[in-house]
């Protein structure tokens, strides 16, 4: 069967930002959906988003309330929400209470209450909140499931997209004959990890269409709900073929070292011990883009922007100015419960906006800290998706990380992320004539030769500056502790 | 934050309404009655029996504070507002419609007053839970012809 002869079906807006990348580009229209999830999940809420993006006046949304929470009350809280439209109240939207039928009569009346309801109104949206609530009453599975059917059958007959709400516990999930009614069963949880809360988002079933599979994290703002796909929402995007364009950091010796600049596209990081000029470095690096006319980001976590651009302008770099014209933006991403999808997020967010060609993420650690304690257990994963997402768009990341400065190796990282990595510059402290100095390494470049030597660097009022030629003069340099060699070429001065 | 006058006025506004939309002439206790009743069926079926029934119970117990004579008022389990005039010592069992003679005119306009007043604090409780906004689109719905304004805590605000 050809793609033409097949029947189209609408995809509708879910009203919630980053779900419909999830549902694969919006809900099926006249769908029979169940959202469940245990009590303060944000069912309800996800439903009146769908409602408010959907319901027209021509073709309402009439939303039935059984038990539970009122009407008044739910509408009292919800339009606390951004979302929350009053002029469609009530006729674009219509709250109809079922409560009574549900307590005096039987499941038979409440579907001939909907029905007349539905006839009525023509509505292109159904939604019965909470539904659990009316199966609690004593009865026999086969008059649920019956009642179930009939249900789905007339709301698709009469053209109308449903959902069904219900508190459900994770284990009931299985094998519960309601749920194969369903064409769509999106669940919603909420866990608490360490101190933290994590409320995720997988969409179970959803027939007729692809979905992204796996727990979406989201959250709920004063906008409403916020899906964040595992994808970023990148997967309907072309990945960039790999460039061979050179990006430099304005540091002339140190680009000669990675023979013109890191490729763009690559992922970048920049490895050393605490006060070895990590974030100078990175600085160096978004600032020289912003002087090519290449807009930049970049994430921090372990200081506010003011103090960021602040300490900058004391290396002669000014971040003011371009934050000012829209081409850098400094993102504080503090907050300690944040998942890597709400960070790439925010970060995906920037790079469009400004159409940011750098990101400098400074630090991988302040990252981590940054995140809830349960993400941090997949964080080299999230690692993973996040820089595979970014540089197939063509965004060039650099990461800076500390490592621990041991005189007895020479790690790259603390998070085993080097795989993740296109190139690495490591930064060190070595112990030369009674001083504590510096030295930085290519370690690897993917896709490139780069110099193997080991320069000699200092931080000065112009930032990074290298030193000289390369350390010939000293043996196991690496170790931190190394051994002067019979050759002494004289200490250059600073270039 | 719409004040007691404001919420007074605008059910004055439904009373006009009400007379205006009545063929003919009748007691204000009718048109009170009839507002009463459309409020508890589009409020019912927007929040439930029970809802509306708990909400009317407590607009009627600030009422009381109000107007004692209201002592005798009592909320149905439907909803219905019964016992106006009780306390007045009419002999009114049920709000409602009901034929007077001459000398209980002042008393029928009692009975009015009395319901007028618990519908003031009806709505007063909707603004507090639902604010003014979805309230009035509420009330739009019920009398679909009224003029109700948006923002009728605004001044110049219209009838």
């Amino acid at each position: 069967m050809s793609n033409q002869d097949k029947v189209k079906i609408n995809k509708l807006p879910t009203g919630v930002p980053g779900l419909d990348e999830i549902v694969g580009g919006g809900l099926p229209e006249f769908s029979f959906n169940i959202i469940a999830g245990a009590p303060g999940s944000g069912k309800t809420t996800l439903a009146h988003q769908f409602v408010f993006a959907n319901a027209t006046s021509e073709r309402p949304a009439l939303y039935f309330t059984v038990l539970g929470e009122s009407a008044i009350k739910m509408l009292r809280y919800q339009q606390q929400y951004a979302f929350f439209d009053p002029t469609k109240l009530p006729d674009s939207i219509r709250f109809i209470n079922l409560s009574q039928v549900v307590l005096e009569k039987d499941l038979g009346a409440v579907l001939e209450e909907i029905t007349k309801e539905v006839e009525k109104a023509n509505p292109a949206v159904v939604v019965v909140d909470s539904f659990r609530t009316m199966v609690r009453k004593p009865q026999s599975d086969m008059d649920l499931q019956s009642f179930i059917q009939r249900l789905a059958l007339f709301l698709a007959s009469w053209q109308a997209t449903t959902f069904l709400i219900g508190e459900y516990a994770e284990d009931e999930l299985r094998d519960n004959p309601i749920f194969t009614v369903a064409d769509g069963l999106f669940w919603l949880r909420q866990t608490a990890e360490r101190n933290s809360i994590v409320r995720k988002l997988q969409v179970i079933k959803l027939r007729g269409q692809d979905s992204v599979p796996g727990l979406h994290t989201f959250r709920i703002t004063d906008a409403g709900v916020q899906a964040f796909s595992r994808t970023f929402g990148l997967t309907s995007r072309k990945r960039n073929p790999p460039s061979n364009r050179r990006l430099c950091f304005g540091i002339p010796e140190l680009d000669k070292m990675l023979d013109g600049g890191v490729r763009e596209g690559d992922s970048v990081l920049v490895a050393g011990s605490s006060g070895t000029g990590k974030s100078v470095l990175a600085t160096q690096f978004i600032s020289e883009g912003i002087r090519h006319g290449e807009p930049g980001i970049v994430a921090v976590f372990e200081e506010r922007p003011e103090a960021y651009a602040e300490r900058a302008t004391s290396l002669g770099l000014d971040l003011e100015t371009p934050q000012k014209d829209g081409q850098l933006t400094i993102l504080y991403l503090r907050p300690l419960d944040l998942s890597v999808d709400e960070t790439m997020q925010s970060i995906l967010d920037a790079v469009e906006k400004i159409g940011a060609k750098r990101l400098v993420i400074d630090s991988l650690a302040g990252f981590e800290m940054a995140l809830s304690p349960g993400f941090r257990a997949d964080f080299r994963e999230s690692l993973y998706r996040m820089i595979f997402a970014l540089t197939g768009i063509g965004v060039t990341i650099l990461s800076t990380v500390e490592v621990d400065e041991s005189f007895t190796e020479f790690p790259f990282s603390t998070y085993s992320i080097s795989f993740l990595t296109d190139d690495i510059i490591r930064l060190r402290y070595v112990s030369i004539d009674g001083q504590l100095r510096k030295i930085m390494v290519v370690i690897k470049m993917r896709g490139g030769n780069h110099a193997k030597d080991i320069r000699e660097y200092e931080i000065t009022s112009k930032g990074v500056v290298i030193l000289g030629e390369r350390l010939t003069n000293y043996q196991a340099l690496i170790s931190g502790i190394p051994v002067r060699s019979d050759r002494s070429d004289p200490k250059p001065e600073p270039s | 934050m719409t004040t007691p006058q404001e919420m007074r006025d605008l059910v004055q506004r439904l009373l006009t309404y009400e007379a205006n939309a009545a063929k003919t002439s009748e007691p204000v206790e009718s048109r009170v009655f009839r507002i009463y009743e459309k409020l508890r069926q589009s409020l019912g079926e927007f929040a439930g029996t029970a809802a509306f029934q708990s909400l009317a119970s407590r607009a009627l117990a600030m009422a009381r504070s109000e107007m004692p004579s209201l002592r005798a008022a009592q909320i149905s389990a439907d909803g219905r507002l019964k016992g106006l005039g009780q306390g007045l010592g009419l002999g009114q069992s049920e709000f409602g419609p009901q034929i007077y003679s001459e000398e209980d005119r002042y008393g029928e306009q009692r009975t009015g007053d009395e319901g007028t007043v618990v519908i003031t604090r009806l709505l007063g409780l909707l603004f507090t839970f639902l604010g003014e906004p979805v309230t009035l689109r509420l009330l739009r719905n019920a009398w679909p012809g009224a003029a109700i304004d948006d923002r009728i805590s605004e001044n110049g605000r219209k009838a």
